[in-house]
């Protein structure tokens, strides 16, 4: 890029830096006042092309290209131009391709790569207004047109956009794909951006319009739906204004009620106890009296609550103490494994001449035959001796046990 | 523990309105079609039937058939909702301007007392409006404050089951179904007395732009 270029262009963008409220004063007002603000900065302003006067005698105003460059980066709710000038920019991009194909045909290659340069800028240009179009759409789409109040100007800006996407549409369909096609012929690097680049931008444009085209409708719907209720409960106030004695006619009496009238009587009423009776004072406070207290500790589950330490380390080793009793049953089963045959533990005791108490015992060796593990128990069998218990039926008094192998 | 079936029994019998703003649960019981056959069927024992308005939003209990005293009861409580409708609509109006005229109250929507309540006292025309309101009899306050008129007109709405309040502490309602109800009932009348409200109120807002 040449020198002088770059250096106008730095220069306004200092401008706009530097005099940045003035710019966006007239922003947001939408013109300016000379009065109020210094008339060298006003008149340089001027000369940058950053304001202007449309007509004398008028007050300064912004720039549109400007006012669109600050909308689009603010993402201004109130932008409500979509650009449907696409014919225009076709026509551009046509023309640039004429030029490239010249210039290739010439083999002045170096030209060709400026006009190449030329025509991805408009390609991209095109898809990227298309692009912000439709984000613009649904912006608005999404806060239902926030930026009017009334429900009737809501109706108007939808109605607005509606056009706007109708006549987009319109617009999309001068994208020929086979004219473009023909144009690109064999050049590749033409053929990614005029085909394959903006076929896809078409199609997703479209997609997207045609989905934004549906929601505008629906919320159409909508508004005129709040606008009609909206209406009737006027026109309701206003009615029973113009004729104060006015009362409904009563639906109770037709002969066939409209379901929303046919509301039954409460079987189950809201009932509470009467403490101004006083025959009821007795039952009353015997009731009262009833009632009981739960008085949980709450101060002990606070303290429930309230994190607990978790110790980790190595779990403790732990160890059975086989105690007397243990060690003789373990003995017993031994003893039947090495005779096998039966054998009465009762007997055992005695031949071993074990201090136990004799229930204890049995127990213990009942308790050691059911703890083996179920494929070891097959290999014993027991039998229990005993009687029926003289005065409770089903209850058999276990005296003693034999243990046999099977 | 009461089972949802005889909880929405109990709700319907005692005449309440079900709603997916009021009960959501039992107003998803009701949308199955085996649990409402149920109802249905012990409801009609006593002469009573399930009913649904506004597009099956809401469901109450109505009758079954309509004797004489049954006519008689319907006769009564629609005078109660005649002479209620007129100040619930210019509520429902004064919400509907004070909140900018956005859409109406309907079911589901929020409304923050403070706000309104801040909308209203800076806007004299409301301010004389909502006074008008609160002094109706189904309102009925006393208090000359535009925050005690406030404050009365919403613990009526919520007696009636006009509203919900969500949170004990925070001034913020949710419209029930009923609320919608109300608009059904308005529309009926509407259309059976050929009244044309909303067109009368349409001439209206012509002349007024063109005045």
């Amino acid at each position: 890029m040449s020198q002088p270029i770059l250096e106008s262009g730095q220069k306004l963008l200092n401008a706009l830096a530097n005099h940045s409220d003035v710019v966006m004063h007239a922003f947001v007002n939408g013109r300016i006042s000379e009065e109020s603000h210094n008339e060298q900065v006003l008149k340089s302003l001027q000369k940058l092309g950053i304001l202007w006067r449309p007509e004398p005698g008028e007050e300064l105003r912004l720039r549109s290209h400007i006012r669109s460059l600050l909308e689009h980066s603010l993402r201004d709710e109130s932008s409500r131009q979509l650009e449907t000038n696409i014919q225009a920019r076709l026509q551009t991009i046509k023309t640039v391709v004429s030029h490239y194909h010249e210039a290739m045909n010439d083999q002045g290659y170096a030209q060709a790569e400026v006009y190449l340069e030329d025509l991805t800028e408009q390609v991209y240009g095109l898809s990227d207004s298309l692009k912000s179009g439709v984000r613009n759409l649904w912006r608005r789409i999404h806060n239902e047109f926030g930026y009017v109040s009334s429900i009737n100007a809501k109706i108007r800006e939808n109605e607005l956009a509606q056009k706007q996407v109708t006549q987009m549409r319109e617009q999309l369909q001068l994208l020929q794909f086979d004219e473009l096609t023909k144009l690109a012929g064999t050049s590749r690097p033409l053929r990614r951006l005029m085909v394959v680049h903006l076929q896809n931008c078409h199609s997703e444009t479209s997609k997207e319009l045609s989905s934004a085209q549906a929601r505008l409708i629906e919320l159409l719907g909508q508004f005129r739906q709040y606008l009609q209720s909206s209406q009737l409960l006027k026109g309701f106030i206003r009615h029973c204004r113009q004729k104060p004695q006015y009362q409904p006619k009563d639906p109770g009496m037709q002969n066939a009620v409209n379901p929303l009238f046919n509301r039954a009587a409460a079987i189950i009423k809201p009932a509470a106890i009467s403490v101004n009776n006083i025959e009821h004072e007795t039952d009353l406070s015997a009731l009262v009296a009833g009632l009981k207290r739960i008085n949980r500790k709450l101060d002990a589950s606070d303290d429930k609550r309230q994190g607990q330490d978790v110790a980790i380390g190595d779990i403790e080793e732990i160890s059975l103490v086989d105690d007397e009793l243990h060690q003789a049953v373990e003995q017993y089963f031994c003893e039947v494994i090495d005779n096998a045959s039966k054998v009465s533990a009762m007997q055992f005791m005695s031949d071993q001449s074990l201090n136990f108490d004799a229930e204890e015992w049995i127990y213990a060796v009942i308790n050691g035959y059911q703890g083996l593990g179920f494929e070891e128990q097959e290999f014993f069998e027991m039998d229990t001796l005993g009687h029926q218990h003289p005065m409770f039926n089903n209850n058999f008094v276990i005296e003693d046990v034999r243990l046999g192998l099977r | 523990m009461i089972s949802m079936h005889g909880q929405v029994m109990e709700k319907l019998l005692q005449g309440e309105f079900i709603c997916t703003v009021s009960d959501e649960v039992a107003f998803g019981f009701l949308q199955q079609a085996e649990a409402a056959d149920k109802i249905e069927a012990q409801l009609n024992q006593m002469n009573r039937t399930l009913v649904s308005a506004n597009d099956g939003q809401v469901f109450y209990c109505g009758y079954q058939t309509l004797g004489d005293n049954e006519r008689k009861h319907l006769s009564e409580q629609f005078k109660d909702i005649g002479g209620a409708l007129l100040p619930l609509v210019e509520w429902l109006v004064l919400v509907q301007e004070a909140q900018g005229d956005k859409a109406l109250l309907t079911a589901g929507k929020v409304i923050r007392l403070q706000e309104l309540q801040l909308v209203i006292e800076d806007t004299p025309a409301f301010s004389e409006q909502l006074q008008k309101i609160a002094r109706y009899s189904l309102f009925n306050s006393t208090s000359i404050s535009s925050d005690g008129q406030l404050k009365q007109i919403f613990k009526r709405l919520l007696d009636l089951g006009y509203l919900l309040k969500p949170n004990k502490d925070k001034q913020i309602f949710i419209a029930t179904g009923k609320v919608d109800y109300l608009f059904d009932v308005i529309r009926f009348i509407d259309e059976n007395e050929k009244l044309a409200l909303a067109e009368q109120s349409k001439v209206e807002t012509e002349q007024g732009e063109l005045l």
